[in-house]
This record gives C-alpha cells, sequence and structure tokens, in this order.
C-alpha cells in the first residue's frame, strides 16, 4: 500500500483495538444508547484524542492521513465512537491554532477524556445557512454575558466545556460572529433532554440554552469577530473525518456481507455464488475504495498545504452517498436478517444516513464542488 | 538488568495460509506479515519487568529480511529500547533455521551480555520450538522453557512452565533462556505517541557474513500439504446412537 510504515502500523494498532473492543460492544451501545466512557478511556490511553496535536502540546501529532485512516478503522468498528474522535479532532485543532497558553492547558484533560467538550454552532434558525445564528455574547465590563440557545449540539448532555458560536456584533454578518469557551456547569447553562435519533445513538445529542452566562476574558478564542471564519478553517479537516467515518461504516457493511454470503447456504449452494449476489459485492466494493482514495487524496492535499476545498467537499459527498447506498446492498444480501435489530448490516445502514447530513448536508458539498468549478475552473 | 528480546516476522496469524503449488512450501507472496504471538508475548514481559524497575534496558533483535524492520517497530512502539536488524538473506521464502539463528543470537549475546533472554517459545510459522532451546546451550546458559510466570530476585529467574499435566515452577540463575507460552500475559496495543517515539529510537544493522555465521538450510522441505478439508457432521438420534458411535467409529471412548 502507499501508506508509508508509520501509518501502517497506527491502521494495525486501531484495527485491532476496533475489531476487540468496539466492534463487540457496538450493539448493545446503540440499543441502550449508552456514552461509552470505558472505551474512551481505552482510546484516551492509546493517544486516540487529539491525534494532530503537536507532541510538544501533550498530542501524538500526526498528519490528516493518519487521522483518516484512524477514523476509518474506528468507525468500522462502531460510528459513533469514531464520532467523538472527530469532535476531539476539530475541538484541540482550533485550540492548537488559535489558543492562548492558557487556553491550551486544557489541551490534556481534552484528550485524556477528562474534559469532555461540545461544539456549538446549530441553533433553530440557523443550521447550513451559519450566519443565521442568534446565540449573542454581549460586552460587559472585562467579559461577556451570552445568551441564547443551540440544538443538536454533539455531547450536549454529557460536556464539560462548550466552544459556543455567538455574535458579538449585530451589524457585522459574518464578520460579526465569535467563539467562546463556556464552562456548561455554569449558572445560566441549561442543557435540552438528549435526542433519540434514527442512529450512532451512542453519541449522546441534545441542546443547550444560555441565559445571562457570565463569561471572563479568557472565554474568547482568538480574535473578536473571527469566529466564522475560524469555523470554516477547520472545515475541511472536519470534512475528511466525516467521509473516511462513513468510508468505515460502508467497509464494516462490506466485510458482514461478504462473510455471509460465503456462508449463507439457499438452493443448496452458498449465495456468494449466484451472480446478482456476486456483482452487489463487487459495486460495493470498489465504491468503498474509490471513496477512501478521495478521502486519502483530500487528506495528503491538507498535509501539502494546496487547496483542499474541491476534494474535502468531493470526499465528504460521496463518501456518504456510497455508505448510505452500499449498507442498503449489505441489508439485501442479508435478506430477511438484515431488516432485523441485532444485526450489524441493519445498524450500519441507520449509522450511514447521518453521513449525507452533518459536517455540510451533501446538498452543500454539490454547490461547493460546482462553485470552485467556476472559480477556479474543471482543471483540479 | 538489560533483556534481549528476539522477535520473528511471520505471516499473520489471521491469514488464511495457502500451500504454493509447487508443494515447496507456504505463499508468502503479498501476504500479510506480523511478529509471530509468542514473541509479542516475550516483548509484553520484558516491558513490564521495566516497568515494575526490574529491567533497565530492552534489546530486540530479528533475524531475516530487511521487511523485519517493521516488526521490530512494533516491538520498540511496545516498549523496546532499542533494535538490531540481522539481515540474513534477501530471499522472502528462505526460513532461517533455529541452529543458525541461535549461532547469530549466541553472537549478539556475546557482544551485548544481556542478564536474561526472553523468546517466543516457538514461531508459528514452522513450530519448531528449538531457538531458546539451542540458544541455551551454545551459551551454557540454564533454560526455562514454556513460561506461564517469571519472577526475578536476587540473580535468579522463578519460572512457573506450563508442562503436561499442570504447572511446574523451577528456578534458574541468571543469565538464563526463559521461553514464553500463551497464557503468561496479554500483549498490549501500542498508543499513537508511543508509535511516533518510536520512530527515533536506534535500529542497528548487521549482517549475518558479518557474524560469521552460515545460514544455509539443512533441511530439505520434502513435500507441503494443505490440511484436509473439513468433513460434514451426522446428526444421531439418541444418546446411546453418540457413545456407540464414540466408542466404535471415533475411537475416543
Amino acid at each position: 500500500m502507499y501508506l508509508n510504515e508509520t501509518q501502517e502500523q497506527v491502521r494495525e494498532t486501531v484495527q485491532a483495538f476496533a475489531d476487540d473492543v468496539i466492534r463487540p460492544a457496538a450493539e448493545a451501545l446503540d440499543r441502550e444508547e449508552r456514552f461509552p466512557a470505558e472505551i474512551f478511556d481505552e482510546m484516551a490511553k492509546l493517544g486516540l484524542f487529539g491525534i494532530g496535536v503537536p507532541e510538544a502540546l501533550g498530542g501524538p501529532g500526526f498528519d490528516t492521513l493518519t487521522y483518516a485512516v484512524v477514523m476509518e478503522e474506528l468507525s468500522r468498528g462502531y460510528a459513533s465512537v469514531a464520532d467523538q474522535c472527530g469532535l476531539v479532532e476539530l475541538i484541540s485543532t482550533l485550540l492548537v491554532r488559535h489558543g492562548t497558553e492558557r487556553q491550551q492547558a486544557m489541551l490534556p484533560d481534552i484528550l485524556a477524556m477528562r474534559r469532555k467538550v461540545a461544539y456549538c454552532i446549530t441553533e433553530p434558525e440557523a443550521g447550513t445557512d451559519v450566519s443565521g445564528i442568534r446565540t449573542t455574547a454581549e460586552k460587559d465590563g472585562d467579559g461577556w454575558v451570552l445568551n441564547g440557545g443551540k440544538i443538536w449540539i454533539h455531547n450536549a448532555p454529557v460536556a464539560d466545556t462548550g466552544f459556543v458560536l455567538a455574535r458579538t456584533d449585530k451589524e457585522a454578518g459574518t464578520r460579526g460572529m465569535s467563539i467562546f469557551i463556556v464552562d456548561l456547569h455554569a449558572r445560566g447553562v441549561e442543557r435540552g433532554p438528549k435526542e433519540h435519533k434514527m442512529g450512532q445513538r451512542a453519541s449522546q445529542v441534545g441542546g443547550l440554552n444560555f441565559s445571562d452566562v457570565r463569561l471572563g476574558r479568557d472565554a474568547l478564542l482568538g480574535e473578536a469577530g473571527r469566529g466564522f471564519h475560524m469555523m470554516m478553517s477547520v472545515l475541511d479537516k472536519g470534512r475528511v473525518g466525516i467521509a473516511a467515518l462513513a468510508v468505515g461504516i460502508a467497509q464494516a457493511g462490506l466485510e458482514a456481507a461478504v462473510d455471509y454470503a460465503g456462508t449463507r447456504k439457499q438452493f443448496g449452494k452458498p449465495i456468494s455464488d449466484f451472480q446478482g449476489v456476486q456483482w452487489l459485492l463487487a459495486d460495493m466494493a470498489k465504491d468503498i475504495e474509490a471513496a477512501r482514495l478521495l478521502v486519502h487524496s483530500a487528506a495528503v492535499k491538507i498535509d501539502r498545504g494546496l487547496d483542499a476545498t474541491r476534494s474535502c467537499s468531493m470526499a465528504k459527498c460521496f463518501a456518504g452517498d456510497i455508505a448510505v447506498a452500499r449498507t442498503a446492498d449489505a441489508v439485501q444480501v442479508f435478506g430477511g436478517s438484515g431488516y432485523i435489530r441485532g444485526f450489524e448490516v441493519e445498524r450500519l445502514y441507520r449509522d450511514a444516513k447521518i453521513t449525507q447530513i452533518y459536517e455540510g448536508t451533501n446538498q452543500i458539498q454539490r454547490m461547493i464542488i460546482a462553485r470552485e468549478l467556476m472559480k477556479k475552473g474543471a482543471r483540479a | 538488568m538489560k533483556i534481549l528480546v528476539p522477535v520473528k516476522r511471520v505471516i499473520d496469524y489471521n491469514v488464511k495460509v495457502r500451500v504454493r503449488t509447487d508443494g515447496s512450501g507456504v505463499d508468502l507472496a503479498n501476504v500479510k506479515m506480523s511478529m509471530n504471538p509468542f514473541d509479542e508475548i516475550a516483548v509484553e514481559e520484558a516491558v513490564r519487568l521495566k516497568e515494575k524497575g526490574v529491567a533497565s534496558e530492552i534489546v530486540v533483535v530479528s533475524i531475516g529480511v530487511q521487511q523485519a524492520k517493521d516488526t521490530l517497530r512494533s516491538a520498540l512502539a511496545m516498549g523496546a529500547d532499542r533494535a538490531i536488524l540481522i539481515d540474513a538473506t534477501s530471499d522472502v521464502n528462505q526460513d532461517i533455521e533455529p541452529l543458525a539463528v541461535a549461532r547469530l543470537l549466541s553472537r549478539i549475546v556475546e557482544a551485548e551480555r544481556p542478564d536474561l533472554v526472553i523468546a517466543g517459545k516457538q514461531a508459528i510459522d514452522n513450530d519448531m520450538n528449538a531457538t531458546g532451546q539451542m540458544l541455551a546451550g551454545l551459551l551454557g546458559w540454564g533454560q526455562a522453557t514454556f513460561a506461564s510466570k517469571i519472577e526475578i530476585a536476587d540473580g535468579r529467574a522463578v519460572v512457573t512452565r506450563e508442562v503436561d499435566g499442570g504447572l511446574q515452577t523451577i528456578g534458574v540463575r541468571l543469565p538464563a533462556v526463559v521461553t514464553v507460552d500463551l497464557r503468561l500475559n496479554e500483549p498490549r496495543y501500542v498508543s499513537l505517541p508511543s508509535i511516533m517515539k518510536a520512530k527515533k529510537k536506534p535500529l542497528e544493522e548487521r549482517t549475518a557474513a558479518a557474524l560469521d555465521v552460515d545460514v544455509t538450510p539443512r533441511l530439505k522441505i520434502v513435500r507441503t500439504v494443505e490440511p484436509p478439508q473439513r468433513v460434514a457432521g451426522v446428526r444421531v438420534a439418541s444418546v446411546d446412537e453418540l457413545i456407540e458411535k464414540l466408542k466404535n467409529q471415533a475411537g475416543v471412548l
């Protein structure tokens, strides 16, 4: 393979961990909608949070390609587990790039999962169009006062610290937003009920309400008014992460389908002897490999400092779409069994759907790809 | 205390092994290779002894092709301090036989002067179960094989051995060779930071020729065959029939 020795070594380690620890636990975690604290503790010990954080700041300092490899393998175990890794990666990337020394001091706790984080962007009126946010932070002496509400926030029911996008200047549009580091145990923070989702059900998602939450001067991340741009600057990496997560879901589906097709007998022979099933498996395998290569090429572009926007959107869009289509095929290979709770492919199909929606819907990804085409030309 | 751990690069235990069509051996082309699982247990034990403060340095050695460097890097990531590769062949299909391996290791032992050699009891490719014993013989050291527990105290290793019919505990004076069995420990997953650190640990290269050991095979493989296909079972109607079949057909009662 084209992965180097170190990347291959990381892949083998995470692959073994996913096979031994994560994948066997996934069915129960999905059924119980439970936050897998014990798995996250193990992952923290293995350094699987904050993969890109430089060694000087307490991380392993790996590149984006290694991050993508880790995300795929974790997700092959269970997407909800990978998504926590993706969340910590985004937050730690923001802290590494924009945090003060004092703010970066919280990195070791975040990487060890002693401090759980939430990335608080979405609001009822601001989903895909982030510029519509209504949460405000008003200057008050040395600090700010935070008011507003967020919905569908990953980790909201369990998080200790929120990274909250709020409006600091009502007139300035996207230049009037800032990111604040908010103690979610503080007075004035209220947590909404946990949402019951279709898939990735071990991920805890809910709302947060802020009423007159007092923020000190250290709460502001980076510069005031730069929140939107800071958020956009980590989007490419976020998309690579989610694209890799989608590939991992589809890969788990392929592995299950290949095993099943080789052992399930009908008409006196394994169903893998029938061309109808063979073509399903072949199409699954080639789409997954194509998606993986898109993810890796987008990751390499980020690592080499090249313009990666188009590649990241293509990877996220394609991987999400094929994750849904090919896990549906995996259900098809399993026949009636695949439609039954407790069979892995049934869960994978549900887990896949959100990858077309979060981290920028696939409609938005197509808009970005088209916009890039018109702006920079058809040649990549 | 210094510990030396030999590690072998073998066909991964998850790979479905295929015999080459000419019967000359097992197909190793484009097959996933990993550290011999028993050697992983040996490295893990050495690392635990270091973590307990019993050992101060762990040196890992691999013998064979250049690709064995991957195996050494894995051992370094698990916690070994430095590695030595003995380049003995460029042919991935050539297995270096136990006596040649033991001779090469004895040269390294003479140079490194470890207090303890911890080795896997056997490699899962050829299942020879000979190298550790031969090394002890060449060095004139004591040996304790099939270890399921190792304790070091007062210049001695107290080793619990898994033998036919139970467990046997023996004491050997150091320096000694200990070979390890499956139940000694459960090797750790290597962490990402330790993979990064392993890249900076020293990996030294030697050649079998420079160590003056002849690695020419002395054994000739006559034939390699696939194990027989498992045949379908039969359903019995009663316990009596089962006992009758176990007695008269299977001959196990």
